[in-house]
């Protein structure tokens, strides 16, 4: 059974088509760039995945099953804004990830918190908006899920940091679970990816094997990406 | 999960309306302290000030345990928060529980707190007096007790409270169903909403009418109308009210499960 399967999924705002019968098999152990423009779908996408927008037509199936309590159980998402309550420590999101998630390490996010000098006293309005996002991926990476979405990981974290993120997803995922990252970092990223995805007008463009796609188009994703989506 | 939901949402409502609570608590201590000293125009004066303040707080209190109700609403389900609510392991009658349930605990504890610096501002033989003075007439003439008609009264006011808590929240839920201008759609379809529990009530106990004069009397005659039917009604709107705001609770969770669109 594939663990993410997403069946003629649509998605229209009005007469706008946002996503346009979209077909796409996640297997287990992957690590999947979901690679596009700006607006071409990619969020809108993992938000259907994630039970925050409705599907106007088509299926997600999780493990098999729709999406509900049980894919919530093994889908660790970290969206592209910042979705913690901001007047509360680190020390109470931690709880609080403890109470609600089953599959949650508070040793293991406290440990990644202080390699990355996080003081978890602190309360998350007073840190800055690059210190909460490295808060909210820790604590999406102590979850020990069967699905990782990560939803522009690297948006607003400074390239120094960019590394130890990159390397954090690689040391923190379990064995036989996937990871899809949505980025246009594509150079950042692209050392890390099985599999890629290019998605535009709402509509899968490209799915392949990086390594095969490298050799066949002789280049990196980065130089690929750029040359299909050439402006 | 229930329990750890809630356990969240009071603490949430609760830090910032026990700001309101203590300042009214505190201005209604000082209100009985100036009062208490005699002949003097400045303690007087202080008097007056606080206790305007006492009762403006008061008013705070329920206008502020309202709208934050709703900003949590809007917020837990709908902004930025709304990304992590929603991917929590919960199913969505249970998120949705757990707001009217901290309405109606927030609701019952603001009330209990108004009447607790009323008392303490104003409380005295004297007053106590003046109060059954008003209310005495009202109550001889509908052959009822003070504390019956108070109890009635407030209990009226609640249910009517809970009605529009929950006309609120389908606002919400409505406007955010659009594709754009979602406050400004949350508000109308709220205030609509709102009007359409109203007229259901109306509707109930025209209907009723129809087949009681007595009730019938209420939508055709200016005339003092029997205690009786005027219990009826009282039971009659508790009644309607507390069954729409079942109805609501109902349809909301439904339209709830079918799914958000958080922008």
């Amino acid at each position: 059974m594939n663990l993410l399967e997403c069946k003629e999924l649509e998605k229209s705002y009005g007469n706008k088509k946002v996503l346009d019968k979209i077909n796409l098999t996640i297997p287990r152990g992957k690590i999947v760039g979901l690679l596009g423009k700006n607006g071409t779908g990619k969020s809108t996408l993992i938000k259907i995945i994630n039970d925050l927008l409705t599907a106007s037509d088509g299926k997600v199936l999780v493990n098999g099953k729709e999406i509900g309590i049980e894919s919530k159980k093994v889908i660790s998402y970290l969206p592209e804004r910042t979705c913690l309550d901001k007047t509360m420590t680190v020390d109470k999101v931690i709880k609080y990830y403890e109470e609600f998630y089953e599959n949650f390490d508070a040793e293991k996010a406290r440990k990644l918190l202080a390699d990355l000098q996080l003081d978890t006293t602190q309360k998350l309005s007073k840190m800055s908006k690059g210190m909460q996002e490295k808060v909210q991926l820790v604590l999406v990476m102590s979850r020990s899920a069967e699905l990782y979405i990560l939803d522009e990981p690297l948006g607003g974290v400074d390239p120094a940091t960019r590394d130890y993120i990159l390397d954090t997803i690689l040391s923190n995922f379990n064995e036989g679970a996937s990871v899809i990252i949505s980025t246009h970092l594509i150079s950042d990223i692209e050392r890390i990816l099985d599999e890629v995805i290019f998605i535009d007008g709402g509509k899968i463009v490209l799915t392949a094997d990086c390594d095969e796609l490298r050799n066949r188009e002789n280049g990196s994703i980065d130089e690929i990406f750029r040359r299909m989506f050439k402006c | 999960m229930l329990r750890k939901l809630l356990k969240y949402d009071l603490e949430n409502i609760f830090k910032f309306l026990i700001i309101f609570y203590s300042i009214g608590l505190f201005f209604a201590l000082l209100t009985r302290v100036f009062f208490s000293i005699e002949n003097s125009l400045v303690c007087n004066i202080i008097a007056e000030i606080c206790s305007g303040t006492a009762i403006s707080m008061i008013f705070s209190v329920l206008i502020n345990n309202l709208m934050r109700l709703w900003v949590r609403f809007k917020n837990h389900f709908y902004s930025d928060e709304a990304y992590l609510t929603h991917t929590l392991p919960i199913s969505k009658s249970t998120l949705y529980l757990s707001k009217i349930i901290t309405a109606v605990i927030t609701v019952f504890s603001s009330v209990g707190v108004i009447g607790l610096t009323l008392f303490v501002a104003y409380y005295s033989k004297e007053n106590i007096e003046l109060l059954k003075s008003i209310i005495l007439p009202i109550a001889d003439a509908y052959e009822s007790n003070i504390t019956t008609i108070l109890l009635a009264f407030l209990l009226v006011l609640f249910v009517e409270f809970a009605v529009i808590l929950q006309a609120g929240f389908t606002g919400i839920i409505l406007g955010h169903r659009m594709n754009s201008m979602k406050t400004g759609f949350s508000i109308l379809y709220g205030f609509i909403a709102y009007i359409c529990t109203q007229v259901f009530a109306i509707m109930v106990i025209f209907i009723i009418s129809l087949f009681n004069e007595g009730v019938m009397n209420l939508f055709v005659t200016n005339s003092m109308v029997d205690i009786n039917i005027i219990k009826t009604v009282i039971c009659l709107s508790i009644s309607i009210y507390s069954i729409i705001f079942f109805i609501m609770c109902f349809i909301n969770i439904k339209l709830f499960k079918k799914g958000v669109n958080v922008d």
